[in-house]
């Protein structure tokens, strides 16, 4: 057989392994030191919400020494009963990382899930489950769970993630859904589908890998949006102080004067900065997502 | 060596979108037949919209036909569930224009290949090892180094390897026909005669037959010299005949018009002395009725504006043609 | 600046400018340092000719149309040269304000994949429009009616496509309507990239035929960019071969063709398959075309595929970089071996 072998012209790339994703992650973070610095404030918080709880003890020991500014003994000051405010805040993390991370895998799960399949199967599914998604974006968040807080405590930070992740699909289905309907025309699902590959393959081998940089933005994007929706509940004073978390923080900083007299400022900030430091964590990592999924970009 | 295709009547019907046809009834085939043999050649040639592609798409079962009898083997598909139907479809295997798209970007060719021959191994009862070693054997038949591409993603391949990729691809199911719609047209100019080639000589390597679909008879002569040659236009075959028969002697102004069209390559050739043009361009608006080709056909006449001509050899000649008035005419570039 | 106000400019008598190409580097930026992209371009266009600009991808071809108009994108950079237009002077020393309306102005310009150039969600009358304000165009009516006689030039009824939205035109007739955007400010120099790409057979033949009979009438000097030696055959009196953002080969089309010197020309035209005579005439070119990062640094850029030097590799090909060798009647060749055995 006499067809020319395609020699490459110039020493070759070095040949691409199948690389791990975690070395694929930390090659691309590497890259950028934005993207270090965003890794390294993520990394904080989840390692804040696993030990913090175990740092200090259950009731938080009160000094005399009440709203006090930032000091040596306090670093971030106290509180109105005279508790360590970086204590509070980091026993308080667990609650809201946890219910937030819950929230944004039960959404990227349920609505990654409904994308694929109705765009994969078109025609009635597809009819079907995106009146479900409509339905599902009407609904109002905010409102609802302030209904549902007359029946519901939100004790668990599972539950609060649960409620807040099942309200929360129907933008992600619908982009997902948008998103494979054009992939499915592309030509190597339709080989795929040519070679007799069953379904499930299609749609997790030849899809998914596709819209994963997008899932993964909207994993990371999804967790600090459910941050403010429940700090905003608490903040709103709707449910109970059973749990030391930032939105009470918030609340009862702002209940107990401080935007008023200014004495404990450093009280209100804590949370607040913590919520904006851990978004600006998210924010410069997200800039990463597309580079480990996609191969073309990965390289140098 | 078994894969006949034989397709008798195919028709397809859409209903079209967009504002200005909303809701009319596109005629993407209206009634065409071919055949092609084991290990043999077949090229459809015509303009874009002509159906061309539906065809192909309809051989490789990514579309469905309104009626008609396709059969493989002997087998009628039409009669088929569609679980009995695939394995036959899956014998006929797809090559997509553009290799950009054909490959997914997230895997290597090593997945990318593994994928199907694991599936062949499962259903065949071959055991793993089969797998490296078939793989290997479909990249050395497209002409790929295999050390060089497997750990590779498709975009650190030329336009023209990953178009091989996508051949290599479609052998590991041994296929008995490849459908190949417009494969070179989005590739380097340099490496394109090497596809066609590549193609050519698999069918005497593999005995696979080859369905060519382009626009530029020029490559369809390459490929299949010694195959058939169908012209379709508007949905419907005006002329069919063996390859060099057709392109020697054309008798369809249709056919004239796209031989013509090809440009000359003028210090070593010179245009035909009948060159023709059609008088208007390609229309949605154009008739139904009589010869689909008389809005823009030079020589009309009133029967053909009329009366629907059928495929036949009226005028004696070799190939089939639908014109009431055939004639011969010198429209291929000379060599000079 | 020239307005649309006088009547077409179709008189018959006069001829498009001369283009004068010399010295020409873009290089682009790169993880890997600043790379030559084309390199040292001489050409020269003359006045109402019609110039192909043959190439594959990555050889420089499209950059190079884009320079014409001093308007090549980040992360590129005309490192160098001149590019003299008779009555415009140096495109690459004139001002922001001076490039701009020559761009569309004097020099018309019909993009890659015109096909899809147009604004989707505009008719082709508002765009008109547009390009007739960004230019300082006082006469609206003139403008339009300019634009009605191009396109009935071309086969169209200018009514119906002024009104038309992108999606209701064939691919044929946008690459018309992107010739008529082109033209409909008296442009003298044109530039084509891919006019004929994505379009079959039929549609590639009328759009040759129209550019051909537009450069007549309106007295241009038009650059056809293509990948395609064909589209170059039927359209140009010269042509310029380029591989790896060098000219390799130019000369009067028909000699080219008849008997081409530099060995890429050679194996780019027995490459393709011909209607008549034995198939198996046509070869394929070993290798493949080398990216921006892959053009050899030192010597011939096509040495690795070429079929001289695989049959005798020669020292300079390896390490000088062949010029322009003048080889008479009009033609000039890069290739050491083609000079030496003249």
């Amino acid at each position: 057989m006499s067809t020319t072998v395609e020699v490459p012209v110039a020493n070759p790339v070095v040949p691409a392994r199948r690389t791990r994703f975690l070395a694929n992650l930390w090659k691309v973070l590497r890259r950028k030191p934005s993207r270090m610095v965003g890794a390294f404030i993520v990394a904080l918080f989840v390692a804040l919400g696993i030990i913090g709880p175990w740092l200090y003890p259950e009731n938080l020991p009160k000094s005399a020494d009440l709203l006090a500014g930032p000091s040596l003994s306090h670093l971030l000051g106290t509180d109105f009963e005279g508790a360590d405010v970086l204590a509070e805040l980091i026993v308080g993390s667990r609650y809201v990382l946890t219910a937030a991370a819950v929230a944004a895998l039960v959404t990227v799960v349920v609505g990654v899930a409904v994308g694929l399949y109705a765009g994969y199967r078109r025609g009635r599914p597809d009819s079907a489950l995106m009146r479900i998604t409509d339905f599902v974006l009407t609904i109002p968040g905010f409102p609802l769970l302030l209904v549902l807080t007359t029946v519901w405590k939100f004790e668990s930070a599972l539950q609060m993630g649960l409620v807040l992740g099942l309200t929360g699909w129907g933008g992600l289905a619908r982009s997902v859904r948008s998103q494979t309907l054009s992939l499915r025309e592309r030509g190597f699902v339709e080989a795929a589908r040519g070679l007799g590959l069953s379904t499930p393959h299609v749609v997790t081998r030849e899809l998914l890998p596709n819209i994963a940089p997008y899932v993964a933005m909207n994993l990371l994007i999804g967790v600090t949006t459910f941050i403010y929706s429940q700090v905003g509940l608490f903040y709103l004073g709707v449910l109970p102080y059973n749990s030391t978390n930032w939105g009470v923080m918030i609340q009862l900083a702002v209940n107990n004067g401080v935007t008023q007299t200014g004495a404990g400022l450093s009280y209100l900030m804590a949370p607040l900065i913590a919520i904006l430091l851990l978004t600006l964590g998210v924010v410069l990592l997200v800039d990463a997502m597309d580079e480990v999924f996609n191969p073309r970009l990965r390289e140098d | 060596m078994s894969g006949d295709i034989e397709g008798v009547g195919i028709v397809k019907t859409y209903k079209a979108r967009g504002d200005v046809l909303a809701g009319q009834t596109v005629h993407a085939l209206r009634g065409v037949d071919f055949r092609i043999p084991a290990g043999g050649a077949a090229s459809f040639i015509g303009e874009s919209g002509c159906g061309k592609t539906t065809l192909g798409r309809i051989l490789a079962g990514l579309e469905t036909y309104d009626s008609g009898r396709l059969s493989v083997d002997g087998v009628d598909l039409s009669g088929l569930r569609p679980k009995k139907r695939e394995p036959y479809f899956r014998r006929i295997q797809m090559i997509h224009q553009d290799p950009y798209s054909a490959l997914n970007p997230t895997r290597t060719v090593d997945a990318i290949l593994t994928d199907p021959l694991t599936l062949r191994a499962k259903q065949t009862g071959r055991p793993k090892s089969w797998i490296a070693e078939r793989q290997r054997e479909v990249l050395s038949l497209v002409g790929l180094e295999p050390d060089y591409v497997l750990p590779r993603y498709p975009h650190q391949l030329s336009g023209g390897m990953r178009q091989r990729v996508v051949i290599a691809r479609a052998l590991t199911v041994d296929p008995d026909a490849l459908v190949a719609d417009e494969a070179v047209s989005m590739i380097d100019v340099s490496l394109r005669l090497g596809i066609l080639k590549l193609l050519r000589e698999l069918r005497e390597t593999v005995g696979v037959s080859v369905l060519f679909i382009t626009h530029d008879v020029a490559t369809a002569r390459y490929i299949g010299a010694d195959g058939e040659l169908y012209v379709i236009y508007r949905g419907e075959i005006v002329e069919h005949g063996p390859t060099e028969t057709v392109i020697a002697d054309p008798v369809h102004p249709y056919t004239q018009c796209l031989l013509s069209a090809i440009p000359v390559l003028h210090g070593l050739e010179r245009p035909g002395p009948d060159r023709l043009t059609p008088t208007e361009p390609l229309a949605d608006s154009q008739s139904d009725d009589g010869c689909l080709f008389a809005a823009r056909c030079p020589f009309a006449t009133d029967r053909c504006r009329t009366e629907r001509p059928q495929l036949g050899h009226e005028g004696g000649t070799e190939q089939e043609h639908s014109c009431f008035h055939p004639a011969r005419r010198h429209v291929v570039a000379v060599s000079a | 600046m020239t307005a649309a106000t006088e009547p077409s400019t179709v008189d018959g008598a006069s001829t498009g400018p001369g283009v004068r190409i010399s010295d020409l580097t873009v290089a682009y930026r790169t993880p890997a340092g600043e790379l030559p992209a084309v390199s040292g371009i001489n050409l020269e266009l003359a006045p109402g000719s019609i110039t192909g600009l043959v190439g594959e991808s990555g050889s420089g071809k499209s950059t190079m149309a884009l320079a014409m108009l001093n308007a090549v994108q980040q992360p590129g950079r005309i490192t160098g040269g001149v590019i003299e237009i008779d009555g415009l002077g140096d495109v690459l020393s004139l001002s922001p304000k001076q490039i701009r309306a020559a761009r569309g102005g004097s020099i018309g310009y019909v993009f890659q994949a015109a096909q899809n150039s147009l604004n989707p969600l505009k008719t082709v009358g508002k765009q008109l429009l547009d390009l007739g304000r960004s230019h300082g165009v006082e006469d609206k009516r003139a403008l339009v009616r300019q634009a009605k006689e191009l396109l009935s030039r071309m086969g169209l009824s200018g009514e119906r496509v002024l009104d038309s939205y992108q999606h209701e035109l064939s691919g044929g007739m946008r690459q018309r309507v992107g010739i008529m955007l082109a033209l409909v400010l008296n442009a003298h120099v044109l530039v084509l990239d891919e006019p004929t790409t994505a379009l079959d057979m039929i549609s590639q033949a009328n759009i040759l035929s129209i550019i051909k009979d537009v450069h007549a009438e309106h007295g241009l000097t038009t650059l056809v960019v293509t990948h395609d030696i064909g589209v170059v055959a039927e359209v140009a009196d010269r042509v310029a071969v380029m591989y790896g953002g060098r000219l390799v080969e130019q000369g009067p089309t028909v000699d080219v063709l008849r008997a081409p010197s530099h060995p890429y020309t050679r194996g780019l035209i027995t490459a393709i398959p011909r209607l008549t005579g034995d198939p198996d005439v046509a070869q394929p070119l070993p290798g493949r075309p080398p990216t921006l990062g892959t053009i050899p640094r030192q010597g011939c850029v096509f040495r690795e595929r070429c079929a001289v030097y695989a049959a005798g590799a020669r020292e300079d090909c390896e390490t000088v970089d062949p010029p322009a060798y003048d080889i008479g009647a009009e033609r000039l060749v890069a290739c050491h071996v083609v000079e030496e055995e003249r």
